[in-house]
């Protein structure tokens, strides 16, 4: 009996007990979802502006939020500099920002993410740029159409470039004196890169590579396929954008213009994508350059500045890195990628994409125009980490101090060879880097492994494609 | 020789017949309130970071979510996709690779370390050791591994040019397929057997030295002592470093992801590397869930695994 009355008892506390938390359970999801917005302090009515960490230190930050503080007082600006290794680190960043409810305004994109963010998050620029015509005409006049129509998505402009990159070459003058090499023309084949490499290697020791690589969707095998004729995945363009080019660009310039690049299908088992893979195979085979997995930009500032590699793919970021590394203007230059099929180019260039989520819009583009003004851009990027996007930035007076003798090349890449495109990134880039990335290494493992490896990457890059990001 | 076998299971101490009268001082109302309140904080620490994470896991495994649109129920598609994804296989194989290699590794350097050290020696020279095996593991494992992938850089590595001092070909150590795995061994060892050295430093001096006299005096010596007397009593403590080890290495990370980034192919890709990929890089936070619930799943088996066998080969004193 007494046992019995003692169950029920604790039965009825427990009741109890359960009746409690359901009811905070119902209470707590009764509210609105709380995010890291509602922290207190965390959402102070500033117009946040996301950068890549290392692209821009403190006295950049100040360059920028004080010049904008200037031009428009009445605009509270917070430059939120995110630390990440790489492109695609840092946009897995944003990402989690945007998951906890915390996203920015602006987000500083490259190529490498222009399609994933113009896709899924971003709001076109159109209607500003169509308003403000009469102020972008300067801009547009300074910015090689190349560069703008890769910032392009179905039509729609998506953000204004304000740097690029092309993978030129940079031979170390050191190397080419001790193997008695003159500097390559313009018109250098791949041949004659070839015939480099070895003279480089003959006339040097057991701990030197001619040609060092990184294995990365800009500057590694993608540069060889667009030489060799061809691309990772099939190329094309969206129709539109005529508002652009029409309102912006001379009909010579707007020839072949379209709504910005299509990459859909996978074609890693085409013939020249094989033939490319060959070529590299068989410098790794011969001694002449680096391993994919041995290559790392991380180190590459350290060997190249040594003596201890001769050439390799960069772009005009390099001018900077190298000077800072102590490295004299006279100790490197920097010349065409070499022609093979073709002597088209690749690049990236990078702007500021606005966010859909964003309450500030008009604002943000504000400082997008801000943030593509020639004073500002001259201010951030007087240490050449970069190619600025404006063509009249690229002066003698610039390269100077840093070098290289041959700086023209850096913009002349995007005239000289007006096929020059965009790395392919589509809205699934991060898959299709992993994806390249990986074969890439098995690819090259020996010269047998090019094709299994190779029709491996293409059922991955199908099965990337398929998916919807 | 001195019998050391004793049960495998502690037995139970009676509870003395005057303490059932007697109301523990646990059992009045003012004790367990203060006791539910000293054990407030790690108990709310414990579901917010580590329940809650766990269940909110596993049902975002029944759900195809990208961050940016909201969820959708997905029911075990997301686990019929991982069961079919070749890279997640190879994975789980690459993982369990790693931890049979590594934790034996480990375990193996760090005993004989310790029995090293606990033999005789100076006092100083004794504590100089000490601080240096376990110096790597107060280290960022991501900054270790990007210094270390400096030094096995096949062109340009010290490596390779300590061993070309001696006429040795420069070896691929992380660019090959069968190399790259080894290398990531060898410096997650590194770092990581300081852990179980100790462990097992501690273990050595709580074994009574007169167990020791008393296997000497029964003709036990060197590795004969090591064998009968000091493993057994020291089991313990290798079941405990096994069991750390084992669950560390099942969710290794840094070095292989700064290593080599999963490569060659996927020679060097491990679970975690899979889930941080899936997730944070291809935006399928479904997936990567799923891929974190099977090692959930599988850590908790390997464990559970352990301690069962653990009744048969650990001897507590």
């Amino acid at each position: 009996m007494t046992d019995s009355h003692l169950a029920r008892r604790t039965l009825l506390r427990y009741g109890a007990y359960g009746a409690g938390a359901a009811a905070l359970a119902g209470t707590a999801a009764s509210w609105d979802r709380l995010t890291g917005a509602d922290i207190p302090g965390r959402d102070d009515g500033s117009l946040v502006v996301a950068t890549l960490g290392p692209a821009y230190g403190p006295e950049a930050i100040r360059t920028l939020t004080e010049g904008f503080r200037k031009v428009h007082p009445g605009i509270k600006l917070r430059i939120n500099a995110v630390q990440a290794v790489d492109w695609s680190d840092f946009f897995a960043k944003i990402l989690t920002q945007i998951a906890a409810g915390t996203a920015p305004d602006l987000v500083y994109v490259a190529t490498e993410g222009v399609q994933l963010f113009a896709q899924r998050l971003g709001v076109p620029l159109d209607r500003w740029v169509k308003r403000d015509s009469a102020e972008l005409k300067e801009y547009f006049a300074d910015v090689h159409p190349s560069l703008v129509e890769s910032m392009m998505y179905e039509g729609h402009l998506y953000q204004l470039p304000v740097e690029f990159n092309a993978a030129d070459m940079y031979l170390n003058r050191q190397v080419l004196r001790r193997a008695g090499a003159d500097f390559p023309a313009p018109d250098w084949n791949r041949d004659d890169f070839t015939a480099l490499l070895r003279a480089m290697k003959k006339s040097s020791g057991s701990q030197f590579t001619p040609y060092f690589w990184t294995n990365r969707l800009w500057g590694g095998v993608v540069p060889w396929l667009f030489a060799g004729g061809t691309n990772l995945l099939s190329e094309s363009k969206a129709p539109g954008g005529s508002w652009l080019w029409d309102s912006f660009y001379p009909a010579a310039e707007r020839e072949g213009r379209g709504g910005g690049f299509r990459w859909t299908t996978p074609q890693a088992t085409d013939g020249r994508v094989e033939e490319t893979y060959d070529y590299l195979a068989s410098l790794i085979q011969e001694g002449l350059c680096t391993r994919p997995e041995g290559g790392n930009g991380q180190n590459l500032v350290g060997v190249f500045s040594t003596g201890r590699v001769g050439v390799t793919p960069a772009g005009g970021f390099w001018a900077g890195g190298l000077h800072l590394a102590g490295m004299q203007a006279s100790g490197f230059d920097v010349q065409y990628f070499p022609r093979w099929r073709t002597q088209r180019h690749q690049f990236g260039a990078a702007g500021y994409a606005l966010l859909r989520t964003s309450k500030k819009q008009d604002e943000a583009w504000e400082f997008i125009k801000y943030a593509a003004r020639r004073d500002t851009l001259m201010r951030l990027f007087d240490t050449n980490q970069t190619t600025p996007a404006r063509r009249s930035m690229l002066t003698a007076a610039r390269y100077a101090e840093s070098g290289p003798k041959h700086w023209p090349v850096f913009y002349d890449t995007l005239d000289k060879f007006p096929d020059t495109g965009p790395i392919p990134a589509p809205p699934q880039v991060a898959e299709v880097t992993e994806v390249l990335l990986k074969y890439t290494g098995t690819a090259l493992a020996s010269p047998r492994s090019v094709r299994p490896a190779l029709r491996r990457m293409q059922g991955d890059l199908e099965k990337a494609m398929e998916r919807d990001v | 020789m001195t019998n050391t076998q004793v049960p495998a299971v502690r037995p139970r101490a009676a509870t003395p017949a005057a303490d059932v009268s007697r109301p523990s001082p646990l059992r009045t109302r003012g004790t367990r309130l203060l006791a539910a309140l000293f054990l407030a904080p790690t108990v709310v620490g414990i579901v917010v970071f580590t329940v809650v994470p766990i269940v909110g896991s596993v049902v975002l495994s029944l759900f195809h979510w990208n961050v940016i649109d909201s969820p959708s129920f997905a029911g075990m598609a997301n686990y019929r996709e991982v069961f079919t994804d070749a890279t997640v296989r190879v994975s789980f194989l690459n993982t369990l690779v790693f931890m049979v290699f590594a934790v034996a590794a480990q375990l193996l350097i760090a005993l004989a370390l310790a029995l090293t050290l606990n033999g005789r020696m100076p006092g100083w020279l004794r504590s100089v050791f000490r601080s240096a095996f376990f110096f790597p593991l107060v280290l960022s494992a991501a900054s270790i591994s990007v210094v270390m992938k400096y030094l096995f850089n096949q062109d340009f590595g010290v490596v390779n040019w300590l061993i070309g001092l001696v006429g040795i070909s420069p070896v691929p150590w992380l660019t090959s397929e069968h190399a790259a795995l080894a290398t990531v061994i060898i410096v997650y060892v590194w770092q990581q057997f300081g852990f179980s050295f100790l462990l097992f430093i501690g273990g050595l001096n709580n074994i009574p030295k007169e167990v020791h006299e008393a296997a000497s005096l029964d003709g036990a010596t060197g590795l004969r002592k090591h064998l009968h007397v000091t493993l057994p009593l020291l089991s313990p403590t290798l079941l405990v470093a096994t069991v750390v080890g084992v669950i560390n290495a099942l969710q290794v990370f840094e070095q292989p992801y700064v290593l080599t980034n999963g490569g060659p192919g996927d020679s060097t890709r491990t679970v975690v590397m899979v889930i941080y990929e899936t997730a944070f890089e291809q935006l399928r936070f479904g997936e990567a869930s799923a891929v974190g619930v099977l090692l959930f799943v599988l850590i908790m088996a390997v464990t559970a695994l352990q301690f069962r066998l653990s009744r048969r080969f650990v001897h507590y004193q």
